[in-house]
């Protein structure tokens, strides 16, 4: 009997979840807002619940930030103040960097309700490029460019593909790093342009008895895509990595640079051990080295250990003797929005949008996360930041992450554990060139 | 019982339902993906295009995933002899009627309660950090040199590290299976085996070793699996870029579907699926191996 009793109630169990399951898809796809299912709604006063929960009627932003960060903190309060204002709901939901580019396009290829999402400026533009909604229209009838950053409107059209399909904010630049501090110790008083100028101020640093560089495993690919692409530019730079043809002479000439710097003791002498974040943490922000080559999202990383007194210096990979590119070309470019070509509300969301990118929300953005503000009507960068602006408005060229020294995902680990041991000394210039060739057969 | 027919189809069809969508359907849709060239994952079938083995040569022949392949037999072997022979010492003391057995038992099941992230953290930035690292301040104290010296995680020993770090965790999970085996073995052996005058560790050789055979199957089954699937801890150890000394199979495949590092990469879930077919089959193969070393239990006890 007890037996016949358990079997009902699992049967019942299992096909409740069977359908519980069904059901609740349904709504969840079906939901327009139209017409709710619980009688409650029907009441007058269920108009104060949050619309953003209750209804399919909330504008839906699924966001590259997790939600402790001061980004997303910013983007909240901003988002707040846009409902307030305008009346339109936003069910914003952090998904943070592996969320966003693990769930994103299957979430887009099911159909879900998704309006504008965020990420940087080369993976929304490429990876998820033919789910964007063209954004020209939009942006001409809101004249969104009058207060935007021509630079990066014109690095967005040029990743989409010569429209615009997105916009960017969070500005940032990739360049050396520096303590002040040091510099001025060591006696170096302009930053250097040149590689002579650069070895010049190693030594001065060396001197003075500080480390003149420090990096980590997941920057230290740049150092060589930089000085690569200095060389024989980032095309040719990228065509080698992706090819690899080791037997250019700018892959041995380059780590002839790089053999130099550590004979001459240049780098942290833990340099082949420093796994991120420990360089950027225990040896720049810590005052023992002076310089690293990052994105300038470092000096919010690191705020807390370096305090507020840090002086930060910026200056762009010095040009090398007889190479293409010089200082005024690096990686450059920002997060970027996207309005998803499917939205039913995509002048809302560009509306969203455009107060979030723009006057106190950017600004917000700005203070709170150390970041670049991207309206240019907020002239004033914060402090840690105002050595940065002379660098951003010195380039022209861009260049893709590292210079293009990651273009090829099969070798870049190997790159880099032949890179670092070269920065460490335990590998010559020849031994270097050696190991990535072995890699490519 | 009488049988009624109906009744059995009427229990069996929802696990039979739910099993084909769940675990047949993905596993027949992964070996047909990896015989295509897939941009991303959740692609319609009509974007598929058709490589043949192209998928499974280009593996072959790219060093980074035999790298990977043999960083993933490394932990399996190497690692695996560490976790099971100190999870059996310790299981073995821990049965043996010590005092304070369950405090001992707790502090080293502990690690397993404890996020990854927080555990490699502390290992990768403190215990391992030449700088202020735990190991450097003992070399200090104890004046040897060579350890406050030594640089844990360059890159000829990176992978020791890690391999520490992960056993170090795995141990007490293991422990409480070889434990509960032990303690499942009747205390007459023992006191017969102590009357014909046989010694603690004569004991330990031919009574729980033997008697211990369909738990040792068991430990190395769950631990082929979890070494399978390595992931978060090669994650955790080489963050932001992938590492030579770090890099599994299934790091290679979260790469080749969703992309790798800050950089904008190729991307063929085509390849991402092939190797979760290799993976499969390895695993498949060191099952049969484990059915043929360890037979059933021949022994009743």
């Amino acid at each position: 009997m007890k037996k016949k009793l358990l079997s009902v109630l699992l049967c019942v169990a299992m096909t409740a979840t069977v359908f519980g399951c069904g059901s609740s898809g349904d709504t969840a796809s079906s939901s327009d807002g139209a017409a709710s299912e619980t009688p409650e709604a029907e009441t007058p006063d269920a108009g104060t619940e949050a619309p953003a929960e209750s209804s399919g009627d909330a504008l839906v932003y699924w966001s590259m930030w997790d939600a402790a960060e001061p980004q997303a903190q910013a983007l909240s309060q901003s988002i707040e103040a846009f409902t307030q204002e305008t009346g339109i709901a936003v069910d914003v939901q952090f998904k943070g960097r592996t969320g966003i580019r693990e769930g994103l396009q299957p979430a887009l290829d099911a159909g879900t309700n998704i309006d504008l999402f965020d990420e940087d400026i080369d993976r929304v533009n490429t990876t998820w490029g033919s789910y964007l909604l063209d954004l020209e229209e939009l942006a001409k009838a809101n004249d969104y460019e009058s207060t935007a950053n021509a630079g990066l409107m014109a690095a967005c059209r040029e990743v989409g593909g010569g429209t615009l399909k997105s916009i960017p904010y969070q500005p940032n630049v990739f360049a050396y790093f520096y303590n002040m501090d040091i510099f001025e110790k060591a006696g170096v008083s302009a930053v250097p342009t040149t590689w002579d100028e650069f070895l010049d101020t190693c030594q001065k640093i060396k001197d003075a008895g500080f480390t003149p560089i420090t990096n980590d495993n997941a920057y230290i690919s740049s150092l060589f895509g930089y000085h690569m692409s200095r060389l024989i530019g980032e095309p040719a730079t990228e065509e080698v990595v992706k090819n690899g043809d080791w037997d250019n002479e700018a892959v041995l000439k380059t780590a002839q640079a790089y053999e130099e710097l550590a004979s001459k003791g240049y780098f942290s002498a833990t340099i082949e051990s420093n796994q991120w974040p420990a360089g950027q943490n225990t040896e720049l922000a810590m005052g023992e080295a002076a310089m690293y080559l990052n994105g300038s999202w470092l000096p919010n990383e690191v705020k807390e250990i370096a305090g507020e007194d840090f002086k930060w210096g910026c200056f762009s990979y010095p040009a090398v003797e007889g190479g293409v590119d010089g200082t005024e070309a690096s990686n450059y470019g920002a997060q970027v929005f996207a309005i998803n070509a499917k939205s039913t509300k995509s002048e809302q969301a560009f509306q969203l949008i455009t107060y979030l990118t723009k006057g106190d929300a950017d600004k917000l953005l700005s203070d709170m996360s150390v970041g670049i503000p991207a309206d240019s009507n907020n002239a004033e960068w914060p402090a840690l930041l105002s050595n940065v602006k002379p660098v951003m408005d010195s380039l022209t060229t861009r260049y893709p992450w590292a210079a293009g020294a990651e273009a090829n995902a099969d070798m870049t680990p190997i790159i880099i554990e032949n890179f670092t041991k070269l920065c460490g000394g335990s590998l010559d210039a020849q031994g270097f060139v050696d190991a990535l060739k072995a890699a490519g057969n | 019982m009488k049988k009624n027919k109906t009744m059995i189809v009427v229990f069996l069809t929802p696990a039979v339902v739910m099993f084909s969508i769940i675990f047949l359907y993905p596993i027949f849709r992964t070996v047909a993906m990896s015989f295509f060239k897939i941009e991303g994952v959740t692609d319609a079938v009509s974007k598929w295009q058709f490589s043949g083995l192209a998928n499974y040569i280009k593996l072959f022949n790219t060093e980074l995933f035999r790298i990977s392949m043999w960083n993933i037999f490394r932990i399996w072997l190497f690692g695996g002899i560490l976790v099971m022979s100190l999870a059996l010492l310790f299981a073995a003391i821990l049965t043996s009627g010590i005092r304070f057995k369950n405090a001992f038992r707790a502090i080293i099941y502990m690690p397993n309660v404890v996020s990854a992230v927080a555990l490699a953290t502390m290992w990768l930035q403190y215990v391992f950090s030449p700088k202020f690292g735990l190991f450097k301040s003992i070399g200090e104290l104890l004046h040897w040199e060579w350890l406050a010296k030594f640089q844990w995680l360059d890159p000829s020993h990176l992978f020791m590290a890690l391999l520490i770090a992960y056993c170090f965790g795995m141990v007490g999970y293991h422990m409480l299976i070889f434990a509960s085996g032990i303690e499942r073995i009747g205390t007459d052996y023992y006191e017969a085996a102590t009357l014909d005058g046989a010694s603690r560790i004569q004991q330990f050789r031919y009574i729980t070793l033997p008697l211990l055979k369909g738990v040792t199957k068991t430990n190395i089954t769950m631990w082929s699996i979890s070494s399978a699937g390595f992931f978060l801890w090669s994650q955790l150890f080489s963050m932001v870029v992938s590492n030579t000394q770090t890099i599994t199979p299934v790091v290679y495949m979260y790469q080749n579907i969703f992309g790798a590092g800050n950089s904008m990469t190729e991307r063929n879930a085509g390849i991402g699926a092939a190797v979760g077919v290799l993976l499969s089959v390895c695993v498949v193969l060191i099952f049969m191996v484990c059915d043929k070393v360890f037979k059933d239990d021949d022994i009743e006890f």
